[in-house]
């Protein structure tokens, strides 16, 4: 054992401690003093248990609880920290924002690293060589920013966006002061098609249109998870419907064209077109029309689901209706009491009229309202509001129930025709793939209005004047629309409207996998301008190409074989397909 | 004091050259954690170093793989392939002319199954008369 000197606690703190520390350190180290005379100073108290033993047993109480507590920080760093193991904490695919793919898998939009070709022209030996050899790899490159940068005093970008290839090529002109910088750029390599349902996106990765901005978060979130986007298109309805778009269009000499397909049971969008498609303007969603005679598919669906009419009602359409001092006639009088099928078949305005009149604004209003044609629709791309009329006089009740009076886009005719031929369910449209699972469908009208109304379509083109859309063993069923534009607050029979809302198949039951295909031609220049004629051969083309993909069988109904031959005896009875 | 107090202190005391043996084998544990701490850190770093020289592989196939959908894309593109089949003078099938597996037996008629001919017993074979190759008999 140490020996210890017992006056050693009364001894005071070495003088040189005073001398060099400043009165306000002097606590400090008579503190430290006082501790380490502790021990001297418990034997001078008689207190033999504090002796070394004790000191010696605290010292190894604290190193061990400080390396226990090492130890477990040690292991559970180890164990049960996630994401150890010296790998990236992110998905080696990961990507500013994920490829957006259709319903199958097709790219639509992917993210490919172009690079930045920046000079600096204190490395060049041969600045004449370099632009010349620059200039005939990279055609496209400006000559001002090319002689800019080779002849001014530091490094200058000179063209963004080089692709692989083309970086490929100034790289192996082996030219000293040349470099690349790699950007992320968002390229569409499909071109012009689907872009309007697939958008743009800024420099920075944003998405600023269409689909790349209604679902700007997730594709970034999934770009960081290395996963792909995918949206309800599909791609090769999507490539039919544009170039059967694109033929009408151009064999008509229109202005302009839109067509969009969907699910009707679930809302999703399979193809959206607006033509000319290099208009950068989505005519789908930014252009309200005037749509004629598809109106009358409402107006019919509202008498039948207020039980007012059923297909046996009998309508006078024998002379013209008179409202006030408007005089209401028919494209092709009749001249007769009609049903509501034959109102429905020969398009009446008289008919449809009366019908409209009879129920009233209140019932008409609600059920404009219930098929979402008097607000914006509800549909990821931000579309126009339509054009209401501001009363409700029996005049415009008549104009509105054969689609005069009311300017809606092709949206919101899509999304009301297929609430109308899904049981009467209005689903927003969207472009989500699997519809969107935190909208539940409406009821707005009965099941039964909505079988009564497909076979009412069906007989329409069977029997109607949507003839042309007819698809052999599809059971297209449809509403033709034809409508003359206003210019300069009157109607011009030169400027007209030819739109064919259709559906197939037409027949089984509410349920049952259904397609809406809505082609709308504006401006033909070709006659008749009538959409029987110039939207509804687009329509039956498209589903006899599209029903091998949406796997829509060919197969009888009570009017046609499954080859498209006529079961009875048939002719249309109208054959204006008005 | 019991018996095994006395047989750990008897441990604790047992010496070689005035070292506790049981201060040897203390160093050499230590010794030998060192070095397997050593090794195992080792090692890691040769895997950590792997795994980024993996994913930067993957990084760039992915980029390659990129390249290539988005190509591949422009050649399958809807619109590009209409108008090349259009121009090799192909167009959509006639409804005429399609026809699904179930109506390929109306289409083509399965033919009737030959009859069945019963060969000739061994015994007949035997007792039929042999037809001598050289004769050249056969028709």
């Amino acid at each position: 054992m140490s020996v210890h000197d017992p006056h050693v606690g009364q001894r005071p703190a070495p003088s040189w401690g005073v001398r060099r520390f400043t009165p306000s350190w002097r606590w400090l180290t008579e503190a430290m003093w006082w501790v380490e005379h502790a021990f001297g100073r418990a034997h001078a108290d008689a207190r033999p248990e504090e002796d070394t033993r004790v000191r010696i047993f605290v010292i190894l109480s604290v190193f061990s609880a400080v390396f226990v507590c090492l130890t477990l920080g040690a292991v559970h760093a180890a164990l049960l920290t996630a994401g150890a193991g010296g790998g990236a904490s992110n998905h080696p695919n990961a990507v500013i924002r994920a490829d957006m793919v259709d319903r199958n898998g097709a790219l639509l939009a992917t993210n490919i690293v172009h690079y930045g070709l920046y000079i600096d022209p204190a490395q060049v030996w041969d600045r004449r060589a370099a632009a010349a050899q620059i200039r005939r790899a990279l055609p496209r490159v400006s000559k001002t920013r090319l002689d800019a940068a080779l002849y001014g005093d530091r490094r200058l970008l000179v063209v963004n966006r080089l692709t692989p290839r083309e970086k490929v090529a100034v790289h192996n002109l082996a030219l000293g002061g040349v470099s690349f910088e790699p950007e992320d750029v968002r390229v569409h390599p499909l071109g012009e098609s689907a872009r309007h349902v697939v958008g743009n996106v800024d420099t920075g990765g944003v998405g600023l249109s269409a689909a790349e901005r209604a679902f700007n978060d997730e594709i970034r979130a999934a770009g960081a998870r290395g996963e792909s986007f995918q949206i309800s298109i599909d791609l090769r309805v999507q490539g039919v419907l544009e170039n059967e778009l694109a033929a009408a269009a151009e064999a008509t000499q229109a202005r302009g064209a839109v067509g969009i397909i969907t699910d009707v049971q679930t809302g999703e969008v399979l193809g959206m077109a607006s033509w000319p498609a290099s208009n950068s303007r989505n005519l789908a969603t930014a252009a309200t029309y005037e749509m004629g005679s598809v109106f009358k598919t409402f107006t019919v669906a509202a008498a039948i689901d207020t039980g007012r009419a059923d297909m046996n009602t009998l309508l006078d359409a024998s002379e013209a209706l008179q409202i006030g001092s408007r005089r209401i006639t028919d494209f092709h009088a009749q001249n007769k009491v009609m049903t509501l099928e034959e109102v429905y078949l020969h398009s009446s305005n008289i008919g449809t009229s009366l019908l409209s009149t009879q129920m009233g604004p209140r019932v008409m209003r609600d059920y404009f309202d219930r098929f979402g044609l008097m607000s914006r629709a509800p549909f990821e791309i931000p579309s126009e509001a339509p054009i209401t009329p501001r009363e409700w006089s029996d005049s415009t009740l008549a104009s509105l129930s054969f689609g005069y009076g009311i300017s809606i886009t092709p949206m919101q005719m899509a999304a009301a025709m297929g609430a109308l031929t899904n049981g009467g369910r209005f689903i927003p449209l969207t472009l989500r793939k699997g519809g969107r699972p935190e909208v539940r469908g409406r009821q707005i009208v009965s099941p039964e209005t909505s079988l009564a109304m497909l076979d009412l379509m069906r007989r329409n083109v069977v029997r109607g004047s949507g003839g042309r859309a007819e698809a052999p063993g599809l059971r297209v069923g449809g509403k033709t629309g034809s409508a003359n534009k206003s210019v300069n607050g009157r109607y011009n029979t030169a400027h007209a409207v030819g739109t064919f809302a259709g559906v197939f198949p037409a027949d089984g039951p509410v349920n049952a996998r259904r397609y809406q295909i809505l082609v709308l031609i504006d401006e033909p220049q070709t006659y008749p301008r009538t959409g029987g004629f110039v939207a509804a051969p687009a329509v039956g083309r498209i589903a006899d190409r599209i029903a091998g993909f949406v796997g829509v069988a060919r197969r009888a109904d009570p009017y046609r074989t499954a080859l498209g031959d006529r079961i009875p005896a048939f002719e249309d009875l109208e054959g204006d397909g008005r | 004091m019991s018996t095994a107090v006395v047989a750990l202190n008897r441990l604790f005391a047992w010496k070689i050259r005035g070292i506790r043996w049981i201060e040897i084998i203390g160093v050499l544990l230590v010794a030998v954690m060192v070095f397997s701490v050593y090794v195992a850190k080792a090692a890691a770093a040769r895997e950590s170093a792997r795994i980024s020289e993996l994913e930067r592989q993957i990084s760039d196939n992915g980029q390659r793989v990129r390249l290539l959908r988005a190509e591949v894309a422009r050649l399958e593109q809807p619109n590009r392939l209409e108008a090349l089949s259009r121009g090799a003078g192909l167009g959509p099938v006639d409804v005429h002319r399609q026809a699904t597996a179930e109506s390929l037996p109306s289409l083509a008629p399965i033919p009737e199954p030959r009859p069945v001919v019963i060969a000739p017993t061994p015994s007949a074979a035997a007792d039929a008369p042999v037809a001598d190759p050289a004769r050249g008999d056969e028709p």
